[in-house]
């Protein structure tokens, strides 16, 4: 099982109607080159990479730009094209004052299974007093959250909010609660490194190439900037495949991961295992 | 006179050279010319207009050769951030094969038929594959 927990499904045609939404979409991510394409080639394009389910990921951002850049619905319809490839996530701008509310129709309503939230570009501290109803409900409906953290490359997105010191609070609150910090933080790789291991309820994942190669960026980051064995001595469970696709090609991430020298089972678990627990497939 | 088609497809390999001679050929058929030339031209920088023989054997050499030249993993300056594109450059074998191949063809048109030797096959190649893709298809002549 192959499981990539970083889709941005934003030109995914079956949403892409509106051709000015398209348009706001590429300005709101930076993806300023990127078209639409149909199921066929999104399903074909997982295929080549061996990708068994994708995690697509929406975005609100009601109170910031006045726009949901990708809908919860658009995310549900997404999955209902193909559910046994598409895994949906809910994203709520926690600054709206009925997010609880429209949490609670994703994943009552939605069968949504987990929350993407983006500290950056939603512009919120993680440990803010504002986050508890949010934190609380997934710790109810027990779904975990995939945090945006570290650089982000879209515009409007400053990396403060997101450095993984921000979330220490949520990890050491909530401890029933998965917490996914996505990018691993990069570039504060040592702060991500200290909550892996000290808080079992945090995860990483690997939707990161922002130099160089897939090849020689994984080097860098997990033989040079990190210990050549600690993930697999330390943190080979809490390690996610995730591309960030449409920014990354999934393909090319995976053969990244595949180089690195993981020992076997540390690579099957990053690829799959442990997005199977994060999410809580196996039931 | 001059007929322009744009034609779309969808890539399904990395490396795939696809056989376009009688999409090209129809075309000139039915454009009304008599007697002039047929340009057909890819819309892409990663992708190629290949003209060679359609044997399976030499299509491997082709890709087993351009393998041996481009190789996947190199030190190419064009993997990095793209601030204009959103994306890091992750393709540049893609661009180096594009530029051995070429991006276009051009046969004669005679008698409202395009005139093409026996052991020729046109072929749109796609060098960075899976994509959306499109190529075009001009005939000028009178």
């Amino acid at each position: 099982m192959v499981i990539d927990m970083h889709v941005h499904p934003g030109f995914f045609q079956d949403i892409c109607g509106d051709r000015e939404r398209t348009e706001m979409r590429r300005q709101r991510y930076g993806l300023y080159k990127t078209s639409p394409s149909p199921l066929e080639h999104t399903l074909e394009v997982m295929d080549h990479a061996g990708i068994d389910k994708s995690v697509l990921l929406p975005l609100d951002l009601t109170t910031i730009t006045g726009e949901v850049v990708i809908s919860n619905d658009e995310v549900r319809t997404l999955v209902s094209l193909a559910p046994d490839r598409f895994v949906g996530f809910a994203s709520v701008d926690p600054h709206r004052k009925d997010a609880a509310v429209e949490l609670v129709r994703c994943f009552e309503d939605l069968g949504l299974s987990g929350l993407k939230l983006n500290p950056s570009s939603q512009r919120f501290h993680p440990g803010d007093a504002i986050m508890a109803p949010i934190y609380e409900l997934c710790v109810k409906y027990d779904k975990p959250i995939l945090f945006h953290s570290g650089l982000s490359w879209e515009p409007n997105a400053p990396a403060k909010y997101a450095r993984p010191l921000e979330f220490e609070d949520v990890a050491l609150g909530y401890p029933e609660l998965r917490i996914c910090l996505a990018h691993f933080g990069w570039p504060w790789i040592d702060e991500t490194v200290m909550l892996l291991i000290k808080y079992p309820n945090v995860f990483t994942d690997t939707s990161l190439l922002y130099l160089d190669s897939p090849k020689d960026f994984y080097e860098q980051l997990f033989k040079k900037n990190m210990g050549p064995l600690w993930v697999d001595r330390n943190f080979a469970d809490k390690v996610l495949f995730g591309s960030n696709a449409p920014r990354f090609r999934p393909v090319r991430l995976r053969e990244g991961l595949e180089k690195v020298g993981f020992k076997p089972r540390t690579l099957e678990n990053i690829l799959g295992l442990n997005a199977v627990h994060f999410l809580k497939l196996e039931a | 006179m001059v007929k322009l088609k744009t034609v779309r497809l969808r890539s399904v390999r990395e490396f795939q050279m696809i056989k376009i001679t009688g999409e090209v050929a129809d075309f000139v058929a039915r454009s009304g010319v008599q007697n002039g030339l047929v340009a057909v031209i890819t819309a892409h920088t990663t992708t190629g207009i290949m003209m060679n023989e359609s044997l399976p054997c030499v299509e491997e050499d082709i890709e087993e050769a351009l393998e041996r030249l481009i190789p996947k993993d190199s030190s190419y300056m064009h993997a990095h951030f793209l601030p204009s594109y959103g994306t890091t450059g992750g393709n540049s074998p893609g661009h180096l094969k594009s530029m051995l191949s070429g991006n276009n063809c051009i046969l004669p048109v005679q008698d409202g038929k395009m005139v093409i030797g026996h052991a020729q096959d046109i072929y749109f190649v796609e060098f960075d594959g899976l994509k959306m893709r499109s190529y075009f298809i001009e005939v000028i002549g009178e």
